[in-house]
């Protein structure tokens, strides 16, 4: 190569003088100088170009988030207790299936002592109908929890297959310091460690694939596309604002930001109708296995459980580089009281339904043992729609609006969180030794349609250094969208049954590295957020005494975080 | 503290050199686009006398280069009339959308 380049200079070293327009031997020199300068420009590039081609066929691309959280709950409420039939336990213990009342050795006699205030009322006859069960334990508290740091690795890749097609996928590590587990004590649907979730749930320092999924471009030459694999799922429009970067994923973050696998059969519009950007989807996706894995050989009727399905329209109406207009309709079938997941066993859960356990717990107070856990049973299925609307103004101004819309269909089945928006109606049974009576979920305690909405809305401005932002967002009371990977740390902010006000403000170092301050405050309304499963109780109503919650409550939260990202 | 002060100083000043030995700063890429749009797509489509171009055509540093040496030197007259800020935010734009930029990361 550098002989090629010494004949180039010595070739234009013979160009006749008056060819080249500098009779001055100073301007000869000076342009051999630039000459040079260029040469060896080239010849590094090509270089480093011959190097790339020769043995890379992924390009690695990232970023990497160092951030500090200061979180502070306010009024964190547990007041634990279930619905129990009473009629049917009457029905009963009045038939001496429990044994004699009178017995303290029987079924019933135990459960008596245990439970004097509930021996009172069924001496009284004052239990019928579907009431509570209250549980000793209730407790409310402030929880701070002063500093919290975490790290987010995420490793981007993709290859050229061929002309029209390439592979895309995302590795992403994110953790809190000092902690690998992975798992964390089940104390709010945030805390779960599950599939959907993993890419913005601290799981300890392993990488996961996040994403991963082939675009096959141009079939047959048309302007149609398929998309198979791991989705891009999570940190769509609007959120990208907030995360200062580019569009992050396809569908709206307001509605999805959940990692699922499934197929996408797109057609980009642009070419027939004359509008930039316009693409529509059909979107398909697994969100839940119900045979593979699950002990399903043993033929077992405890656990009742079908796949869940996913699938619906995404319709990017203009993209325009400004204006970017988006409709979603989405339907998840057949969704199930959970997910497959792993959680530390809270030892509080113990002491309430499992006191032979939990007398050698007490032994080991700082033990909790770590289990996988899976849903029981179908409760129904969940529609969302939702458009939003984003504009990137000339003048550096970005602002957005969002409205969308959730209906769920419970089946009027539930397991042991409740059913879909709704509670769990327990029944009294005994256990398979006949020495315990065990509440099992019975029924769920509605099976209406529930319609929920969420408004999100967000202005971004240009500021000293860097940009300003402000987003308000707020779900009512049956509001339940797929946000749960959202990775703030309280838990998605929009899935919030209630309302959230954020501020940040973004300092950009250089294109490639940002420093971000800001704080979200959270005020629930109702219990539940981001999760399907239980009815939505008034955070007074669970403080007062008058509902209760499997799970704590939290009415008002807020988090205070400063971040270092560096994008390479 | 004053130690802290002066890294928290030296950092300023390593932040500050790394922002000005970056190319293509101080463009605005909206208005480069709305000028690229209005000015250059008319030689720049498929069929037409410039060619097909977008800003996927080229690196970034292909861009720079463009820029910085090639001054449009297939038709020097075709930019004329651009401003030198015009001709930033142009290459704002293209710059910001190279191959090699930050792309939105979708299913297509």
């Amino acid at each position: 190569m550098r002989k090629l380049f010494a004949l180039l200079l010595v070739a234009a070293l013979a160009v006749p003088a008056t060819a080249l327009a500098a009779p001055t031997v100073e301007d000869l020199q000076k342009k051999i100088q630039e000459l040079s300068a260029e040469l060896e420009d080239i010849s590094d590039r090509v270089d480093r170009n011959g190097m790339h081609a020769a043995t890379d066929r992924i390009s690695w691309y990232g970023d990497m988030r160092v951030k500090a959280d200061t979180l502070h709950y306010k009024d964190v409420t547990w007041n634990p207790g279930i619905l129990v039939d009473f009629d049917d336990f009457g029905a009963k213990a009045m038939s001496g299936a429990f044994g004699d009342p009178a017995d303290p050795t029987s079924p019933l006699g135990k459960m008596l002592i245990q439970n004097p205030d509930l021996a009172t009322a069924f001496g009284m006859g004052l239990l019928s109908g579907v009431g509570p069960f209250a549980f000793p334990g209730g407790q409310k508290s402030d929880i701070n929890n002063d500093i919290l740091y975490t790290t987010r690795l995420r490793l981007g890749m993709k290859a050229k297959v061929a002309s029209n097609v390439n592979f895309s996928g995302r590795l992403s590590m994110y953790k809190n310091w000092g902690d690998s587990t992975g798992s964390k004590v089940f104390d709010s649907w945030n805390s779960f460690t599950m599939d959907g979730t993993d890419g913005g749930n601290t799981t300890g320092d392993w990488l996961r694939v996040e994403r991963a999924y082939f675009d096959w471009k141009e079939i047959g030459g048309s302007d149609a596309y398929l998309s198979i694999g791991r989705r891009p799922s999570t940190y769509g429009p609007p959120t990208q604002f907030r995360e200062n970067e580019m569009r992050g994923g396809t569908p709206t973050g307001h509605l999805v930001n959940f990692n699922f696998d499934g197929i996408t059969v797109g057609y980009h519009l642009s070419e027939l109708t004359g509008i930039e950007g316009q693409t529509i989807r059909f979107c398909y996706g697994q969100g839940f296995e119900s045979e593979w894995g699950n002990g399903e050989l043993f033929n077992d009727n405890s656990v009742n459980t079908k796949d869940t399905h996913l699938g619906g329209l995404n319709f990017d109406a203009l993209n325009d580089g400004t204006n970017f207009l988006q409709f979603t309709l989405f339907r998840a079938m057949d969704v199930n009281d959970g997910f497959k997941g792993v959680i530390a066993f809270p030892n509080q859960f113990a002491a309430l339904f499992a006191p032979t356990l939990y007398q050698d717990l007490q032994k080991f107070p700082n033990f909790n043992f770590v289990t996988r856990v899976q849903p029981s049973t179908v409760i129904g299925d969940i529609n969302l729609a939702g458009v939003g609307f984003t504009r990137e103004e000339m003048n550096g101004i970005k602002w957005f609006a969002s409205v969308s819309a959730t209906q769920t269909d419970s089946n009027g089945k539930a397991g042991m969180f409740g059913g879909m928006l709704s509670d769990a109606v327990f029944q009294a049974e005994l256990n398979a030794d006949g020495s315990e009576i065990i509440m099992t979920p019975a029924r769920a305690t509605s099976s209406d349609k529930e319609e929920g909405y969420g408004v999100y809305v967000g202005l971004q401005i240009p500021a000293p250094a860097g940009k300003l932002g402000l987003e308000y967002n707020y779900g009512s009371e049956f509001w339940t969208p797929f946000t749960q990977a959202q990775d703030d740390m309280i838990g998605s902010k929009l899935a919030t049954r209630g309302q959230v006000g954020e501020a940040y403000y973004i300092i950009d170092i250089n294109p490639n590295m940002f420093i971000k301050v800001g704080g979200l405050y959270y005020d629930y309304e109702y219990t539940g957020s981001g999760s399907p499963v239980g009815t939505p109780h008034k955070i007074e109503d669970v403080q007062n005494g008058t509902a209760f919650s499997m799970l704590p409550a939290v009415d008002k939260a807020w988090d205070g975080y400063a971040s270092l990202t560096v994008q390479f | 503290m004053k130690r802290i002060s002066k890294i928290i100083a030296c950092l300023a000043i390593v932040a500050l050199a790394a922002t000005s030995a970056l190319a293509a700063e101080g463009g605005n890429p909206k208005k480069g686009k709305y000028l690229y749009k209005k000015n250059c797509k008319v030689c720049h489509v498929a069929g037409a006398a410039g060619g097909a171009l977008t800003p996927l055509s080229k690196t970034q540093r292909q861009w720079d280069r463009f820029f910085e040496k090639d001054g449009h030197k297939a038709a020097p007259e075709a930019i004329k009339s651009f401003s030198p800020q015009d001709l930033k935010d142009i290459q704002q734009f293209l710059y910001d959308h190279a191959a090699d930029s930050d792309q939105p990361e979708t299913c297509g």
